[in-house]
């Protein structure tokens, strides 16, 4: 990003959270941006033209409150910001402060001023949210402050778009013409603090009446019985969006694939080559691009509570009960949209500052009970659970439906309370400080640019990965037979080598290669072990499977094993490669396969015998 | 005589005092950044049910703290 400061000339966008300035930043480049990623870490920095000045790209930086960083996160912003300081094609700064809320602004400001001052770069301060005060009838005398910060300030709204007229003839002038900025001495981090605070006395709104609207909303949503009662709702609508609105959009991509694979298939000629792209490339391809309707959806919904300021309070509200289990209440979002899939789930732990509670949700999400284990928990219980009911009413198999459920989840929560209290990661925690920010309309197009930005992240990041672990497992189960036979075929031989690692469960080889298949998908296990039984279309209709599986004799404690194990077991190549790449650690997600693998052996090893005593 | 700012109630305010020994400095200065400064008058906004973080107002911003760090800033009372 440096390299491609130093090639044409910047300009660099900072200031504290929630003080408006990526919709600032969207203004000023015509919402046309790329957004550049940490492997690992939710600091992004976008860069785009700014609009009106050919050759000037506008770099917006990370929010944070303070040069002195506390957390991982905010140290990668301050270097960044350092670096780009450094860097001689940065030609002026902009430091956006909220007028409404000066003190945690203005602290910020000081320090970008004074760095600014020793890079010898110019700066500017950007007083926005101009449009709240004057609707409040209230003013600030923003030269006077100029004055006293040491940089001009300029009075603008980044919502109504005024003063941006005014922004864009002094970004012209200084570029053209730099200032030279006044030599004054340096003062340490406390002098400019004791600073800021007499400054937001000054020059602050008086009064409460800014805060009187969202502390009206907030004695709703936060109230013991209204606030719960809208959550549930909001955490419905949102669990809804997954599971429902993306499902038309996900089929159009499956039906998209398919038409478009009945078409190019019957060309290739060669046998191979037919099943390779049928069986190999378009299922690999469906295999993530499927999955995109569903992060769009997830982005767009997560978006907009974050950008109306709901999000903060539903972090609040949720935030006593994770805590017990070393969670937070921001992991409570991403560990519901896990029960529909782990993918978006892990997607949307971005928006947990803490990396402590960041990890310790990575680890909880794929222990939720999400939708791929659904076939196989169907399959499994209607094989194994009598369909009869307690006095007429609750059945046998929704009762196990539910105790599967609830089995992940509680798993997930003791392995994040288990860990959390590692001394390592016990000592390494943010405190609970969270900003309220003020309710506001969420701005549509720049979060609409947002889904898109992350779902081509998603299918250029992951997709791959996804996509060779797809061929690699057709290759072992195509040949050396040309896939006439799958229990002949290399992965066949595998399952007859693995036999004896699942013989302790009572299972045969043909559930050891859909146990392997899985890794796919967890719901590839119901299809493949329909092939296994000579069944076609399993996973559309489960009746002969459950019949066929009857009938080979295999007992109740052998399937109640196979439950716990798909409860536990990560098998699924989307969620290790997203997971991958979201934490910045291959290593990681190759340890959580492993352990909750073997985790997942071993309880369905304990479950098998337990259930062994009562049902011989 | 002191006491924690987790123990004001909802519309209760308070000016602080200190902040107890065991919180760390970078949080400390941190606290002070978001404007919770020493003789700085902080009020409870809300207090939500079932031990939740309580909201409070401090130089025109609102922040939600949890009991944790909250039980580490010393109020006075803000009549003294």
């Amino acid at each position: 990003m440096n390299k491609a400061l130093s090639m044409e000339q910047s300009v660099l966008l900072i200031g504290s959270p929630n003080c408006g300035k990526t919709l600032l930043f969207n203004r000023l480049t015509g919402l046309s941006h790329k957004v550049a990623n940490f492997p690992g870490i939710t600091v992004e920095i976008a860069r785009g033209a700014f609009v009106g000045r050919d050759g000037v790209a506008l770099y917006d930086y990370p929010g944070t409150y303070s040069l002195e960083a506390i957390s991982g996160e905010e140290q990668v912003a301050v270097d960044q910001f350092s670096a780009a300081l450094a860097d001689p094609g940065l030609g002026l700064a902009l430091c956006v402060i909220d007028v409404t809320r000066l003190e945690k602004s203005l602290y910020f400001a000081l320090q970008v001023v004074r760095e600014c001052r020793l890079a010898n770069k110019p700066v500017i301060v950007l007083a926005n949210l101009m449009d709240v005060l004057e609707a409040h009838r209230l003013s600030i005398d923003l030269d006077a402050l100029g004055e006293d910060l040491g940089a001009p300030v300029l009075g603008i709204s980044a919502r109504t778009g005024s003063g941006l007229d005014a922004l864009n003839e002094r970004v012209t002038q200084a570029l053209d013409d730099p200032p030279k900025p006044p030599e004054v001495e340096a003062q340490p981090n406390l002098l400019l603090r004791g600073t800021a605070h007499q400054l937001a006395h000054k020059y602050g709104p008086k009064g409460d009446v800014l805060l009187r609207t969202q502390n009206r909303l907030d004695s709703f949503f936060l109230h013991s019985t209204f606030g719960g009662i809208a959550f549930f709702l909001v955490m419905y609508l949102l669990f809804q969006s997954i599971f429902t609105w993306a499902a038309p959009a996900m089929d159009s991509v499956e039906a998209g694939l398919g038409w478009l694979s009945d078409r190019v298939v019957p060309l290739l000629g060669p046998q191979l080559l037919q099943d390779f792209a049928a069986d190999a490339v378009f299922s690999g391809l469906g295999a993530f691009l499927v999955f995109v309707p569903q992060i769009f959806v997830l982005t767009f919904v997560i978006g907009l509570l974050e950008d109306s300021g709901y999000m903060a309070r539903a972090a609040l509200i949720c935030h006593r009960p994770l805590r017990a289990f070393g969670l937070t209440g921001k992991s409570f979002i991403p560990m519901l949209s896990g029960v529909a899939c782990a993918i978006p789930g892990i997607y949307a732990a971005r928006s947990i500052e803490s990396p402590r509670r960041r990890f310790l949700t990575y680890l909880a999400i794929p222990l939720m009970p999400c939708s791929a284990r659904l076939p196989v928990y169907t399959l499994l219980i209607a094989a194994f659970i009598p369909s009869t009911t307690i006095g007429g009413v609750f059945g046998w198999q929704g009762l196990a439906m539910f105790l599967v459920y609830f089995f992940g989840m509680s798993v997930g929560l003791l392995v994040t309370a288990t860990v959390s209290r590692s001394s390592r990661l016990a000592e390494n925690d943010l405190p609970f400080v969270l900003e309220m920010p003020a309710y506001r309309r969420p701005a549509m197009l720049p979060l609409l640019r947002k889904c898109w930005q992350r779902c081509g992240m998603f299918i250029t990041k992951a997709g791959p990965i996804i996509l060779s672990v797809t061929l690699l497992v057709w290759v072992l189960g195509y040949f050396p037979n040309g896939g006439e036979n799958l229990g002949e075929s290399w992965l066949g031989q595998l399952g007859v080598i693995i036999e004896p690692v699942f013989a302790p469960l009572d299972l045969d080889w043909r559930y050891g290669v859909a146990i392997l298949t899985s890794f796919l998908a967890r719901e590839v296990f119901v299809g493949t072990l329909g092939v296994m039984f000579g069944i076609e279309g399993a996973d559309e209709n489960m009746v002969p499977l459950v019949d066929q599986i009857q009938a080979s004799g295999l007992g109740v404690a052998s399937g109640v094993a196979l439950l716990v194990f798909f409860a536990v077991a990560l098998m699924c190549v989307s969620t290790l490669a997203v997971l991958s790449r979201e934490s910045g650690s291959a290593g990681l997600a190759a340890k959580l396969f492993a352990a909750y693998v073997g985790m997942a052996y071993v309880m369905s090893l304990l479950a098998f015998q337990i259930v062994s005593i009562f049902v011989p | 005589m002191n006491f924690p700012l987790w123990n004001l109630t909802r519309g209760q305010a308070g000016v602080i005092e200190d902040f107890d020994a065991s919180l760390p400095e970078i949080y400390r200065n941190r606290l002070m950044e978001l404007g919770f400064h020493p003789g700085e008058r902080v009020t409870c906004l809300q207090a939500p049910a079932l031990g939740a973080p309580r909201v409070y107002r401090v130089a025109n911003s609102t922040f939600s703290l949890d009991d944790d760090i909250a039980r580490l800033l010393l109020l006075r009372s803000a009549d003294e």
